[in-house]
């Protein structure tokens, strides 16, 4: 096969991010013949979510004006550009009733747990489905990988991990099932293993490879079946859960194999950049790709761990983010809060601007695109989960309409905006964590 | 030893009626209150609670959610969980409250006896040993299994997603999940360490890279490590699996600093490249530099001449060799020889903020930024390596596709079927079954077919290594009824003890003692437990349980604010980290007391550590014993890794040092702070700005935030004469450090000495958390309620050695909750 598009090395380009000159991945660095290119004619609606720690300053966050008329707050700033495709949405609270038996505390394994389930966790490890992965079975299933979740910080960084709650809670926005939540992945290099393969370059290997794959899985298959026969109730049933892994993983290959993904030739990006901005440009360059490769279109992204301790010395905030986030009121550490979120915030806004330049079928990827921004809290001084900050980024292909801020009825649970935003991805179910109905995004 | 649940309930009254309480060791105690005659136990505990808990735990305040006054709740056998969460608040002191009435210490110490021997007797007649189901191994354990299956060592932390914990733990069944992402780990990993364990020759046809990075923060101005040359400085070793035996390229880069000029190109200096010790290449790099020099700072737009800024760019472009390596695991080394350019023995003031910025970039020491290995190139075959010598166990050599005909064929399947039962055995940790061998041998066949013999065994491999029954810990369950008790099956058992002591898989000794079905009896068991602690394995406890229950681990993530702390860099880091592992391996060693890890009056520290720590007569890298007589470093209490981890980036947290001690050693965690926590006042009324300890203490008088804080506080004030990087100080910001304070029981606690005399003085308590802890390890699920009797027998049978090491690590190994299971319910 002759593939006339040259690949750039991404060592050459990882050379020059080591130079803190952080480069985006260029154009040329796409192999030709992605599935875009083949399809490029028919948009998809991909979804995103990026989640940050730790709650916000909320009187820099929320503008105060309603509808079309909103003034863009201190924290939002970045995204001015991008005002036509931005709803800023206030009014969501997310105070689902813990377990029988259990407290409700609202604590950061809470904030984290809930965004994108609206169930509180429970001290055994339990909680609900969240959204990415209820979009991931619908729209999921055509592309490669059905979802990609991604992070900027692992359990070994030394953050801690919230009172007595497994680091599970804190550590993933994405939950398969209730007993089944996602790992993030944080090294760039692995998180590109998985969308485009471990760069076997020899088709003719790859296919080996895929059919040793399949032939493993088929076999890990039967294996699980009949262990099934032989072990407890609770351990058949996670074992099902094993058997769903083995058949998405089996899924995946014959896809890859359909599809023909090209696995690009360019080196992947090895090890973990060195600063914070780095990384967080590297693995939102990876989502970008994985977009335009519809490789994925479902991508859950935690910008933090919650209660997340990183110190930001780059902006000034050399203090660790959870224990400034209980400001205390305090007008230094509220400020340097707030620069906190507007540097997340910014750091998004990057991103932003290259789906908008990238071309989409009859548009740019920002407008096929629906990317849910937000936090667990709103302020993260009293871990308030009422009226939580959240963004909807992109033109979700017509289907919401940006440059507004759209303001719910107090007391509005978090999972009615869930069931909304389901049904405006033509995933209509009736129930979804604490809701009660779904609400109007018009 | 399972009872019915409804016998159990008669064989219990029958015990309350048989064992009157005060007929109990405790019966000595003597009258309370001036009562003549000794209550019942019934009356006597009706009485306490009536007393001393009913006044807000009745039925109209429910205080905490709980009443006591119900007759229903009165006996503790019925409702252990009730009672064991009371026994908690009592014995520790936590009930009843500060500014409560307190029971004078005779009846509370009876009334604890009472209560403890109740619920003991009812475990022992109702054991529920708890039950964690499939345990998916983690990534150390998967790294230790393969490195004791296969001999291969890897980088697990490349090649797996990490885990997540739950008590402080990372081998927490519960949160040990298993989704997509995890099995498309586990089928890389496996290719590549069932080729790297054979020595597939196909690993030479691509080229393959690791890249070895020195941390920034790492100073590179003395040895920095034991596989490192003497008279060496900076640079870093690895140890390097090497897939084939062939010719390899070893690529050095030097580190850059902010403008990307390389550091200390000034002038020439030596830099060696050694594999084992021995030295392949020496390289002469710097002091080349020729035209005017660029500034070292930013500068605008000005740059030297194009030789100088090409210079400073590619001095280190030519630092590569090939070299001709076997294949297996090479410790490869580059390191500077050291060369002072000052007298030695004379202490220089450390190199911080802007001298380290800038004036040392093109005058200082030049350091290694990364170590790459590519290859293996030319000719590359798979050598003589431990795991080939593990797996290829018949004595066949290397043949070509058909080679030798039918009667080689069949010989070879035999001799597959021979490695494949052996390795499949102890990667199961049991024998294979006849379908698993099928699946197994079926994969040799494939291979085998394709590519020769030793493909088919790497094949085979790969397969086993994705096996569930190798990725998870299932254990036989016996067809009981639900939440029935039993004992674990020998096999199981040897399991159990090899993650618990060893994290990894049971060697051939306990494997075969398992399969003979002796390992159960308590004698064999106990032999089996000292002979663990001796191997080297054992180190895992060191690693992963005091690792992770002091800090060691979480302390690699920990980043001080380098505006305060300028002086912290990642020499101390490690330094750190090392003091405390060495420190717990020679308890371990000597096999002392567990309350010794408090009390210990000496700790190992090397020059730049004695020198943090104001220690003097130490100098060199090499971490040695030191016996400290002053009363502040002796113990955990007084090392940097404790101190660090419970700090801020830039000030000390007396919250989080109290709730570490609290949690972590005395086992009384304070709930999670109620969600609207009201703001601290950091002014007076009048408007005059309030110490950090005075806004504290006017915090503290919230009762919502008292009940707390008010034992969290006292315990993290002692430690204030500890800076944030565990530095001992006088003052803090211009103030005389105050650690002195009271706790709720009346007990002053005066700084850190203070704080070790607090918990000797406690330390029931702190031996408690310290079993409980480590049985959460051993066990890998949370505890509750069900398990306290175990823990408090472990206890009590490890009284008699003083609480050893060795005497926890067996009664461990002894107890229900490890030698029994329950059927799912």
């Amino acid at each position: 096969m002759m593939i006339t598009k040259k690949v750039l090395s991404r060592r050459t380009v990882l050379r020059s991010l080591g130079a803190a000159i952080p480069l985006p991945f260029l154009d040329a660095m796409v192999p030709a013949l992605t599935a875009l290119q083949r399809t490029a004619a028919q948009p998809r609606l991909r979804f995103g979510a990026v989640y940050v720690p730790n709650g916000v300053i909320p009187s820099q966050w929320f503008p105060s004006a309603e509808g079309t008329a909103f003034e863009m707050s201190p924290s939002l700033k970045p995204l001015e550009r991008f005002r036509d495709r931005l709803l800023v949405v206030s009014g969501l609270d997310s105070v689902p009733p813990p377990p029988p038996g259990e407290r409700q505390y609202n604590n950061h394994a809470d904030a984290s747990t809930r965004f994108l389930t609206d169930v509180t966790p429970s001290r055994s490890l339990r909680a609900g489905v969240s959204i990415d992965q209820i979009l991931a079975k619908h729209v999921g299933q055509d592309t490669a990988l059905p979802s990609l979740e991604l992070a900027l910080e692992s359990v070994d960084s030394g953050s801690s991990c919230d009172f007595g709650r497994s680091c599970v809670y804190t550590g993933t926005i994405s939950w398969a099932g209730p007993t089944s939540p996602l790992p993030m992945e944080h090294d760039p290099g692995a998180a590109f293993v998985r969308l485009f393969g471990d760069g076997t370059a020899d088709a003719q290997a790859r296919q080996a490879r895929a059919r040793q794959k399949s032939s493993i899985l088929d076999s890990l298959r039967d294996e699980v079946g009949r262990l099934q026969a032989s072990v407890s109730a609770p351990d058949r049933s996670r074992l099902s859960g094993y058997l769903e892994s083995v058949r998405d993983v089996e899924r995946r290959i014959q896809k890859a194999v359909a599809f023909n993904v090209e696995e690009p030739s360019f080196d992947r990006p090895a090890g973990i950049p060195d600063t914070f901005a780095q990384h967080a440009r590297l693995m939102f360059d990876l989502q970008w790709l994985a977009y335009q490769g519809d490789v994925t279109r479902v991508v859950t992204f935690m910008m933090g761990r919650e209660f997340s301790g990183r110190t930001y010395p780059e902006i000034g905030v050399p203090d660790a983010h959870h224990p400034i986030s209980h400001h205390q009121r305090d007008p230094v550490r509220m400020e340097k809060c707030a620069r906190i979120n507007h540097y997340h915030v910014s750091l998004f806004a990057e991103f932003v601007e290259k789906l908008r330049t990238t071309p989409d079928g009859d548009g740019s990827l920002l407008d096929h695109v629906a990317i849910v921004y937000g936090a667990g809290m709103s302020e993260g001084n009293g871990h308030v989960p009422e009226n939580l900050p959240i963004l909807v980024v992109g033109g979700a292909g017509g289907r919401i309409a940006g440059g507004r801020h759209l303001k719910f009825t107090k007391g509005t649970p978090l999972a009615n905006f869930h069931l909304s935003l389901l049904d405006r991805f033509g995933v209509r179910i009736d129930q979804h964590g604490n809701s009660t109905g779904p609400v109007s995004l018009d | 030893m399972h009872v019915h649940f409804a016998h159990g309930a008669a064989v219990v009254a029958l015990a309350w009626a048989g064992l009157a309480w005060g007929a109990g060791p405790s019966a000595s105690l003597g009258a309370v209150g001036g009562a003549g005659q000794q209550p019942s136990p019934e009356v006597d505990l009706r009485a306490f609670v009536s007393t001393y808990c009913a006044g807000c735990h009745n039925d109209r305040l429910r205080t905490g959610g709980l009443s006591l006054t119900d007759p229903a709740l009165a006996d503790p056998a019925s409702h252990p969980e009730l009672w064991e969460k009371v026994l908690h608040k009592v014995s520790t002191g936590q009930m009843p409250p500060p500014r409560q009435a307190r029971p004078d210490p005779a009846l509370l110490g009876r009334i604890v006896t009472n209560v403890t021997n109740t619920l003991d007797r009812n475990a022992e007649l109702r054991s529920d040993p708890g039950r964690s189901g499939a345990h998916r191994l983690n990534r150390t354990e998967y790294g230790n299994a393969v490195r004791d299956l296969l001999g291969v060592t890897i980088d697990t932390s490349a090649l797996l997603l990490q885990d997540e914990a739950d008590d402080g733990f990372d081998n927490i069944a519960s949160s040990l999940a298993l989704s997509p992402a995890h099995l498309e780990r586990y089928l890389t990993a496996a290719r590549e360490i069932s080729r790297l364990a054979v020595g597939d020759p196909s690993l030479g046809e691509s080229t393959r890279s690791a890249t070895y990075r020195v941390p920034r923060l790492l100073e590179q101005d003395v040895r920095l490590g034991d596989d490192l040359p003497f008279g060496s400085r900076g640079g870093l070793a690895v140890r390097h699996q090497f897939p084939l035996t062939g010719e390899y390229a070893f690529k050095i880069r030097l580190r850059r600093q902010v403008y990307d000029y390389i550091v200390g190109m000034g002038r020439a200096q030596d830099l060696d490249l050694r594999i084992d010790g021995k030295r392949v290449k020496r390289f002469r790099v710097g002091g080349e530099a020729t035209g005017t020099p660029g500034p070292q700072t930013w500068n605008g737009e000005i740059v030297g001449d194009t030789p100088y800024e090409l210079y400073l760019h590619a001095a280190d472009a030519g630092l590569e060799v090939r070299a001709q390596v076997t294949a297996g695991v090479h410790v490869v080394s580059a390191s500077f020889v050291d060369t002072p350019w000052e007298p030695e023995g004379v202490a220089q003031p450390l190199a911080v903020d802007f001298g380290r910025g800038s004036d040392e970039q093109f005058d200082g020491l030049a350091a290694v930024d990364a170590l790459t290995v590519n290859g293996p190139y030319r000719g590359a075959s798979a050598g003589d390596t431990a795991s080939r010598r593990l797996i290829f166990s018949c004595g066949l050599g290397r043949r070509s596709l058909g080679e030798g005909g039918p009667a080689a064929a069949a010989e070879e399947a035999r001799c597959a079927r021979r490695i494949l039962t052996r390795l499949a055995r102890r990667a199961y940790r049991r024998p294979p079954t006849a379908e698993e061998m099928a699946t197994l041998l079926g994969f040799y066949d494939a291979g085998a077919k394709a590519r020769g013999f030793e493909a088919g065994v790497q094949s085979a491999i790969e397969r086993m290594l994705v096996s569930f029954n190798f990725l998870f810990r299932i254990e036989r369950e016996p067809a009981a009824a639900a939440g029935a008790s039993y004992r674990v099956a020998d096999l199981d058992l040897a399991s159990r003890l090899s993650f618990f002591l060893w994290n990894s898989i049971p060697d051939e000794t306990l494997l075969a003692l398992a399969e003979r079905n002796q390992l159960h009896e308590p004698a064999v068991l106990t032999q089996q437990v000292s002979r663990m602690l001796r191997d080297a394995r054992a180190s895992s406890l060191v690693t992963g349980f005091a690792g992770q229950w002091l800090g060691v681990r979480k302390a690699q993530g920990v980043l001080p604010d380098p505006n305060v702390f300028p002086e912290f860099d990642e020499n101390l880091r490690r330094a750190f980290q090392r003091e405390t592992t060495m420190f717990v391996e020679s308890q371990i060693a000597a096999d002392r007391s567990i309350v010794d890890l408090i009390t210990a009056d000496y700790s190992f520290v090397n020059e730049r550590l004695a020198q943090h720590y104001g220690l003097r007569g130490v100098s060199g890298e090499r971490f040695r014993r030191v016996t400290l007589s002053d009363g502040i470093r002796g113990g955990i209490l007084g090392q940097g890794t404790v101190l660090m981890v419970t700090s801020y980036p830039d000030r000390t947290a007396p919250v989080v040092r109290g709730f570490w001690v609290l949690e972590s050693l005395l086992g009384m965690p304070p709930p999670p702070p109620p969600p609207d926590i009201p703001d601290l006042k950091t002014v007076t009324e009048d408007g005059r700005p309030l110490s950090m300890r005075a806004q504290m203490e006017r915090h503290r008088q919230s009762p919502a935030c008292s009940v707390c804080h008010v034992r969290m506080d006292p315990l993290g004030f002692s430690l204030e004469n500890f800076d944030a990087i565990g530095r001992w100080r006088q003052t803090s910001g211009g103030i005389p450090v105050d650690a002195s304070s009271v706790f709720p029981d009346g007990t002053p606690i005066d700084g850190v000495a203070g704080l070790r005399a607090f918990i000797v003085k406690h330390q029931d308590s702190y031996i408690h958390t310290f079993v409980s802890k480590m049985l959460t390890y051993a066990l890998g699920r949370q505890l509750d309620y069900r398990d306290q009797p175990a823990i408090r027998r472990i206890v009590r049978d490890a009284a008699a050695s003083g609480h050893r090491w060795s005497a926890i690590v067996r009664g461990i190994a002894l107890s229900t909750p490890f030698q029994m299971g329950r059927t799912a319910s």
